[in-house]
């Protein structure tokens, strides 16, 4: 293991029932970079994701985070999250969606009127807040997970194709935003993506996949300047 | 006189034993619809939301129970609560307590069934973004329900309008015993055997109505939740 990997696969396999979906002998997810896992549909983007994520569990074979096995490790589903391909908007306002991760950490009212308020600006949001969740676009509702997302701060960000669900204006935004947290160094990202020039911009390296099998891995642009915080700066 | 006209001049006199008795029955179907509730959401939260060998199986058996007869159930209740049965001693036969008991195992299996339809209906992408934004076990379970409140307010009239309209739990365990455990439905069949026509159909009429709300509310719950 690469002694500056935060996440770390070795011989994993994942299957449903007796069809083998994903199998990756080695993989190791460097703390800070962004990885861009690319690949057809049905090549285990998805279920890469999950993996890391310890949403699901793998058949056999190890998942790491920071040394210590993913599963069930408190300090992985605390500094990290997931954003589906199309997310599922819960009941209720787009504020207690933006809002819930961090009410679920006991973040003091004010701090998650703060952080909430700060993750709707920053993803276009800020009229949103009291709209049902469950009446919005594609395209607002992806930016309405990001913002679910990115205001826990985490250090490590799991974004199943972020624009592929998206209008023009959404996918515009949520690059932007992406870049924005991408340049600035410090938080993880692993994200899939269709968008060949899109996942070229954002990252650090891309790994291809093909029916479950991890095919190379390539260098994306220049390596950036040294991380400064995890945290994206939200508007004042 | 047409007896329908005399059934809504009845209704509309206010006659006090005919709203004491849609009062007996709708004071029997909260309680029953009350007490179902807390076990009826727990089995049914458990039967959808953990695999456990036999899951399928006890889903089946809940689903067949929603059709049991009342009378059944009022057969299996009048054994318990009769004079020589283990609950004899309660005094719960022919009194509201009996009656209530029956409706509400009448009613457990519909709540506990269409909580476990409902709730499997649920996406998996809610579970699982609840999981990964940090939500413990019971936030889950507290999500969960918030989520599902009109899947579950769904359930909940359902039973309520199943146990207002049964006629054979109350007839058995209640004795159909005026001013006390008399239901509209004990009633209709009484005055219906004893031709008096215009009270049973004053009753038919207000049962009617209860119906027709409460099914009018599942739908706007089932609309809502769609």
């Amino acid at each position: 293991m690469r002694s500056d990997a935060i996440l770390s696969i070795r011989n994993l396999l994942f299957s449903y029932g007796t069809r083998e979906v994903l199998s990756i002998p080695e993989l190791d997810v460097r703390a800070g970079e962004t990885l861009a896992l690319v690949g057809p549909n049905g090549s285990g983007k998805t279920t890469l994701l999950k993996l890391l994520n310890d949403l699901i569990r793998p058949s056999s074979g190890s998942i790491r985070f920071e040394g210590r096995p993913a599963a069930g490790d408190p300090g992985l589903r605390a500094r990290s999250v997931y954003v589906h391909q199309s997310p599922f908007p819960l009941a209720g306002t787009v504020y207690r969606n933006v809002a819930y991760g961090l009410r679920v950490r006991r973040v003091p009212e004010p701090e998650i009127r703060r952080r909430t308020e700060g993750a709707l600006e920053l993803l276009g949001l800020s009229g949103f807040a009291r709209r049902d969740a469950k009446r919005l676009s594609g395209g607002e509702t992806q930016r309405v997970a990001l913002a679910r997302a990115l205001v826990l701060e985490p250090e490590v960000l799991f974004l199943d194709e972020p624009t592929a669900q998206t209008d023009r204006a959404s996918g515009d935004r949520i690059r932007t935003v992406l870049a924005d947290i991408a340049a600035r160094g410090g938080t993880t990202i692993v994200f899939s993506s269709h968008d060949g020039a899109f996942a070229e911009a954002l990252a650090d390296r891309a790994a291809f996949l093909e029916e479950g099998r991890l095919l190379r891995i390539e260098a994306g642009r220049a390596r950036r300047p040294a991380p400064k915080s995890h945290a994206p700066e939200f508007p004042a | 006189m047409n007896p329908f006209l005399g059934a809504l001049e009845l209704i509309l006199s206010g006659d006090r034993e005919i709203f004491l008795i849609a009062g007996t029955t709708l004071r029997f179907s909260f309680w029953s619809t009350a007490f179902s509730t807390l076990p009826g959401l727990a089995l049914g939260i458990l039967l959808a939301n953990h695999r456990f060998p036999g899951r399928r199986a006890a889903a089946a058996v809940v689903s067949s129970l929603t059709a049991l007869p009342t009378v059944v159930i009022g057969l299996a209740v009048y054994s318990l609560i009769s004079r020589s049965g283990p609950l004899g001693r309660l005094g719960w036969l022919f009194a509201p307590p009996g009656v209530v008991l029956g409706q509400t195992l009448l009613a457990l299996p519909i709540v506990v069934s269409l909580v476990y339809t409902g709730l499997s209906k649920l996406d998996a992408r809610f579970t699982e973004t609840l999981v990964t934004l940090g939500a413990g076990r019971l936030r889950r379970l507290a999500s969960t329900l918030f989520e599902a409140k009109y899947v579950l307010a769904s359930a909940l009239l359902n039973a309520f309008g199943r146990v207002t309209g049964e006629v054979g739990v109350s007839m058995m365990l209640g004795g159909n015993i005026r001013w006390y455990t008399r239901t509209m439905t004990t009633t209709i069949a009484l005055d219906t055997s004893k031709g008096e026509f215009e009270r049973a159909l004053s009753l038919g009429i207000l049962l009617l109505t209860i119906s027709l709300a409460i099914n009018a509310l599942v739908h706007a719950a089932v609309k809502h939740e769609e």
